[in-house]
């Protein structure tokens, strides 16, 4: 093989599939480093919020109600959701003394019962929903499916449309404010309580439509989660948690390592590599390669 | 006199002598109905219990959660299975355990101990990941089917001997093993060393100004609840038959938390406890559906919430109480009253 066709045939195609997977991993993964960075609440159920959105796009769909509807339908149902999750579970132990070891047990408590409730409400079997946008675009040769370049254009207006929110409007602001001195930015008039239960609620919104998304890419199954929730924590790991920058950038440079390492050793050996990466990392680094969210 | 953390150790071990009588009168059951399955699973419930009392060292006494303790107890079942292949020997293959758990944990320790709080049970799940997906993947260890065929051993005691493959017997050589690495962990934490773990977990940043170190103590701790968890690992094999990955697995390590909490932390005998419950809860909730999760992360989760302490902390203040009652008035009779009475005859 010659080293175009290489290039063509063999590093291309993998290194647009290790991009998809890199914007899936970063949207789930943003919503958990903007809730470690706001609420320094390590996020348990996360993976079981973005099992839930897929969830309901399922159903939905099966109603008769759209995707474009339900891109814009999902995140909104979720917000109720975190809203009540932050109220009844979070804040009760907030203030307790070791508050990352109690909100992650709890969440990780909801977690377990959300995987249940999704099992018996739909079954242990892996469904797949329709793919919206059928077809290929021809590319230098490569066959690239639609929906994944939808999807990359997509994931990186999100990117950009929180990136923006969060560091050029006024309520970013207050959100900032908020996560670095909270009695401050309460005395200067931030409703510190709302911010809270909002950025959580926004958080458990962004993993739902993560689960929108990525429902006709990866199947949908109850433990879908759990599984990718071990890339989602070794990419905020790795990004420093809080860090959206941190969180985008550790996000496509793991999974390009995933894809490419993938072509020279067996790619069952890429986890413990990218689990290794989170390990040496907290190790060295443990605040990541960027700083936190409110803190830079 | 007796302080505090001895009144509640003492009241530990109360409840540890009743869990005792329960698990004979079990045992003396079992026999008299030639049972096997509910010994069996006794004496699974009596193996997690190992694993959960060492997530409780760590948690309850350096204050240190560690998500990927299911590791060590990994290991322990691997190597222990690995010896009992090649030589049939019990007591070999718990040793030859202990010892790849000691060396495990010590380069564990030196891993996760650079970071603590949340950092140090994210490292410890990311450890415990790394090393399930790499014998996940090792043909030599079974991959992902693990090892069967472990063969059934006979438990030399000096002249006599018993078969694992005994429900009774085998059942009673786990508790008396279980109870035993208690009670260590117990005497351990009554020593001086002891009371620099629980100073540790009160005001980790004063403990250096007393003149000791954190990160001795933080490493002691660790390695030694990763030899327990290493142990009852070790006893998983003989049990069973049987290794597989999932034993290294979140759900694990997960599960032993689960325990913890559900128990008490910081009461050891809590983790024991909590994890027999945590058994029986599975068992009976499994026979009429098999959604036993949503009922035991309910529980979990109001554990967490309003009982810190668990059942055992629910439970033991009663014990405590009627402790005090006695021996302060033994103390009196015996101590101070002779002493009174000189003073009062003096005079």
């Amino acid at each position: 093989m010659s080293p175009i066709d290489y290039l063509q045939f063999v590093l291309a195609p993998q290194i647009l599939n290790g991009l998809t997977l890199g914007v899936a991993v970063v949207l789930v993964a943003l919503g958990l480093t903007i809730i470690f960075g706001m609420l320094d609440v390590i996020n348990m159920s996360h993976g079981e919020f973005y099992a839930v959105g897929a969830y309901a796009a399922l159903a939905l769909g099966a109603a008769g109600i759209g995707f474009w509807f339900l891109l814009v339908l999902v995140p909104i149902l979720m917000i109720p959701l975190g809203m009540a999750a932050e109220r009844l579970l979070i804040r009760p132990v907030f203030d307790s003394k070791d508050r990352h070891v109690t909100t992650l047990l709890v969440t990780f408590g909801l977690g377990l019962i959300v995987e249940d409730v999704l099992k018996v409400i739909f079954g242990a079997n892996t469904q797949r929903p329709p793919t919206p946008i059928p077809g290929a675009t021809e590319w230098f040769g490569i066959l690239v499916p639609n929906y994944r370049l939808f999807l990359l254009a997509v994931g990186a207006a999100i990117i950009g449309g929180v990136a923006y929110v969060v560091y050029r409007t006024r309520l970013g602001a207050m959100v900032r404010a908020a996560a670095f001195d909270r009695h401050m930015a309460a005395s200067l008039g931030v409703p510190v309580s709302i911010v809270y239960a909002g950025t959580f609620a926004f958080g458990v919104a962004l993993a739902g439509l993560a689960g929108v998304l990525l429902a006709p890419i990866y199947s949908v199954f109850p433990t879908m989660g759990r599984d990718f929730i071990l890339l989602a924590f070794s990419v905020v790991i790795v990004g420093g948690m809080g860090s959206i920058w941190g969180c985008v950038f550790a996000g496509l440079l793991l999974t390009q390592v995933q894809a490419l390492a993938s072509l020279v050793i067996s790619p069952i050996w890429t986890d413990p590599i990218v689990f290794g990466t989170m390990v040496v990392f907290l190790m060295v680094r443990p605040q990541g390669l960027f700083g936190r969210l409110g803190h830079a | 006199m007796l302080d505090r953390l001895a009144i509640s150790m003492r009241a530990s071990h109360v409840l540890a002598i009743l869990l005792l009588a329960a698990a004979l009168c079990l045992a003396a059951l079992g026999a008299a109905l030639d049972d096997s399955f509910y010994l069996r699973l006794g004496t699974e419930a009596l193996i997690f219990a190992g694993l959960a009392l060492s997530v409780d060292l760590l948690l309850g006494y350096s204050g240190a959660l560690s998500l990927g303790q299911a590791l060590y107890f990994g290991i322990g079942a691997y190597v222990s299975a690995l010896t009992l292949m090649t030589v049939p020997s019990f007591w070999l293959a718990m040793a030859a355990a202990g010892l790849a758990t000691l060396v495990a944990a010590t380069i564990g320790g030196l891993i996760a101990n650079r970071v603590r709080g949340v950092y140090f049970a994210l490292i410890t799940f990311g450890m415990a990941q790394v090393v399930a997906k790499v014998v996940y993947n090792t043909r030599e260890l079974g991959a992902s089917d693990g090892m069967i065929g472990i063969p059934v051993v006979q438990i030399q005691f000096g002249p006599f001997a018993i078969s694992a493959g005994n429900p009774v017997g085998f059942f009673l050589i786990v508790l008396a093993i279980i109870m035993g690495l208690y009670g260590l962990s117990a005497y351990l934490l009554e020593t001086p060393f002891g009371r620099v773990l629980t100073a540790l977990k009160a005001n980790e940043r004063r403990v250096p100004f007393l003149g000791y170190s954190v990160w001795r103590a933080r490493m002691a701790v660790y390695v030694f609840a990763g030899l327990v968890a290493g142990l009852s690992g070790a006893l998983y094999p003989v049990l069973r038959g049987f290794v597989s990955p999932e034993l290294m697995f979140f759900a694990t390590s997960g599960n032993a938390v689960i325990s913890v909490i559900l128990g008490g932390v910081g009461t050891l005998i809590g983790a024991i406890y909590g994890a027999v419950l945590l058994v029986i809860l599975k068992s009976i909730i499994g026979s009429w559906t098999e959604h036993h999760l949503i009922v035991i992360g309910l529980l979990f989760m109001l554990c967490v919430m309003f009982l810190p302490k668990g059942l055992v902390g629910f439970s033991r203040p009663w014990i405590e109480r009627r402790i005090v009652r006695v021996p302060s008035q033994e103390v009196t009779a015996s101590a101070v009253s002779p002493a009174i009475a000189k003073s009062r005859s003096a005079s």
